[in-house]
């Protein structure tokens, strides 16, 4: 289905170029109200109370591990708590993204929409914006209690050590080494390309479930096709190893693999968060590589997407 | 001078569909479903027109092509001059689906804010606008209540004032009255006599016959896929193969007395002497049946003198 916008000629049509000019400067105001009104529909559906759920784990974790070394107990609060918002992310990715258009369509909510002058792909990118906008602030909220836990738990635990090693009369070397220890554990900016790389992981499995979504039957069908490629995408180096360095015997398994490697996305280049809790300073190419990646999925993604949409029979 | 220019390209036609055909693809072991099929009808400006049929004759199907929601297997259909498939032709078209949901978590408010703005409608001009279409519909009380709480009529009002927030000058309206009581109805039934008042332009599909009998300049009846009758009210409702007569202050000695003067010479007075009316249902009815279908019987309102 054409959806371009039509051209400068007007063959004596009421619709003055003012007019074909707002419907196409307000591309931007339009995804916007979609995206909020995504962001409305999900906060309302009292997904937030998942949220609320979890951060209450991030804060038991920074006290339930107190047999521990104090270096060890900052790092498990932040293991857990990296596992909560990848939890978190993943599971909004998924779940809510698969709701949404099925949804639409089955309640005729997309009809209502869509005879308005938007054009589909507008529709793709404010529900994706929306869901973005609702992880991004789910993982901004959760990244704020753990910075606000750590922190606390740090400065008691640094506390403690601090006062259990001056009464074993440790040298001032011993104290200043177990201290520089304990602080490498807390709060800090490498912390935060974590909880980035967190973000994107979600955005790639958000720009993947809604293309899914978009020639899938049902809402189970979504979810259950990008749970399996997200499993998948965890071992998506094996399968590229497997595709450029094997001889192969039979076509069909080679061509299997290229598919799968083409259209399965690589989600071990998010995982730094074993770096984070080591206290591994992660790059800033790193940071930027991972970036581009989760740009590079997301656009293919959505072109897909949006060329699988537009032809959709409504 | 430039309102007159205007005034002059200003098309007389609302809609054209040209040799519409619409398949849709079965799975892998079902058989291509024709919905429409070589479909041509033109809605003018100002008119209401009445798309009827019964259930599954194509009705929807092609107000979906219309609105740009399917595309069309064969033909092509225009608004205001613009293809369909332009995104700008739905610039001034509101849409009411049949049986319509919002989104459940939006108030009544809420919901038209969020379409005036997809029409680019914003601030005080969009509120404004909001509470004029609330108003109009009857639904300013409920404004602050979610839409999950509304009733099916509310809900249908709430579609037409969707439809009809961005001040389109052509409305399509499917089965407004759907689940409607008939209060409701007879509500829906006066907005779109208000429509033609103001000059709109109103594309209708409706079961209730008698309402769109009331409503529509003209009405287009549609049987598995085509279009089987189409014009003017009073010219469709016409009964061509029969006679009526309307006298003044006549009584039985004088319909005697009339029939045997018809039957000399037509000497008496006819006041009146026209086609009777069939009604519209019966119309339909009998442009819809099957051809092996069971007999409909005779037009009713024909006098045998």
């Amino acid at each position: 289905m054409n959806e371009g916008m039509p051209e400068s000629e007007n063959h004596g049509s009421p619709i003055s170029p003012s007019m074909r000019v707002g419907v196409r400067g307000n591309a931007v105001k339009r995804i916007w109200t979609i995206a909020t009104a995504t962001v409305t529909q999900l906060v309302r559906m009292r997904i937030m109370i998942f949220l609320v759920v979890l951060s209450a784990i991030v804060v038991g974790a920074g006290f339930v591990f107190p047999v521990f070394s104090p270096e060890q107990q900052l790092k498990m609060l932040k293991y857990v708590s990296f596992g909560a918002l990848q939890f978190f992310s993943l599971v909004l990715a998924i779940v809510a993204t698969a709701l949404l258009l099925p949804k639409d369509v089955e309640d005729r909510t997309l009809y209502t929409i869509l005879s308005k002058p938007v054009p589909r792909v507008e529709y793709l990118l404010g529900k994706l914006l929306g869901v973005l906008m609702l992880i991004g602030g789910g993982l901004l909220i959760m990244d704020l209690i753990l910075c606000g836990v750590l922190h606390l738990r740090q400065t008691m635990v640094l506390k403690d050590a601090l006062l259990f090693l001056q009464q074993s009369r440790a040298t001032e070397q011993e104290l200043q080494r177990e201290a520089e220890k304990i602080l490498a554990q807390g709060v800090n900016w490498n912390m935060q390309i974590g909880v980035l790389a967190v973000f994107l992981k979600a955005a790639v499995v958000t720009a993947l479930a809604l293309m899914i979504s978009c020639f899938a039957s049902s809402t189970l069908f979504t979810v259950i096709c990008t749970f399996c490629i997200c499993i998948i995408g965890q071992g998506q180096e094996l399968i590229r190893e497997f595709f450029f360095h094997r001889t192969f015997d039979a076509a069909g398994e080679k061509l299997a693999s290229g598919v799968l490697a083409v259209l399965v996305p690589d989600l071990r280049l998010f995982d730094v968060i074993d770096n984070v809790v080591a206290g591994e300073q992660v790059a800033a190419g790193a940071a930027v590589f991972m970036l581009g990646a989760a740009v590079l999925y997301g656009v293919g993604y959505m072109v897909v997407a949006h060329l699988l949409f537009v032809e959709k029979e409504l | 001078m430039s309102v007159l220019i205007e005034t002059m390209n200003e098309p007389t036609v609302a809609v054209t569909v040209s040799g519409l055909s619409k398949v849709f693809l079965g799975g892998m072991r079902k058989k291509p479903f024709v919905a429409v099929r070589d479909l041509s009808l033109t809605v003018k400006a100002g008119e209401v027109y009445g798309l009827i049929g019964p259930n599954g004759s194509g009705k929807s199907t092609t107000m979906k092509v219309i609105l740009g929601l399917l595309a069309p297997t064969q033909g092509s259909t225009q608004v205001f001059g613009r293809d369909s498939k332009q995104v700008i032709s739905r610039a001034e078209v509101g849409f009411l689906p049949e049986n319509p949901y919002f989104y459940k978590h939006l108030t009544g408010m809420e919901t038209l804010l969020f379409y005036g703005r997809l029409c680019g409608l914003a601030g005080s001009n969009l509120r404004q606008r909001a509470a004029e279409m609330l108003a109009l519909t009857d639904l300013e009380d409920a404004a602050q209540r979610r839409v999950a709480g509304y009733s099916k009529g509310m809900l249908q009002r709430l579609g037409l004032a969707q439809a009809l927030i961005h001040e389109p000058r052509l409305v399509i309206l499917d089965e407004p009255t759907a689940g409607v009581d008939p209060a409701g109805s007879r509500k829906i039934r006066d907005l779109i006599l208000g429509f033609r008042e103001r000059g709109l332009t109103v594309l209708v599909t409706s079961h209730l016959l008698e309402q769109m009998q009331e409503v529509c300049d003209r009405v287009g009846i549609m049987a598995h896929g085509r279009m089987v009758k189409e014009g003017r009210l009073e010219e469709l409702m016409a009964v061509e193969d029969q006679m009526e007569l309307v006298i003044q202050n006549g009584d039985e000695a004088l319909m005697a007395q009339i029939r045997e003067l018809v039957n000399q010479s037509g000497k008496a007075k006819l006041v009146r002497a026209g086609h009777p009316r069939t009604t519209l249902e019966r119309l339909f009815l009998e442009s819809t049946a099957e051809p092996n279908g069971g007999d409909v019987g005779t037009s009713e309102g024909a006098e045998k003198l």
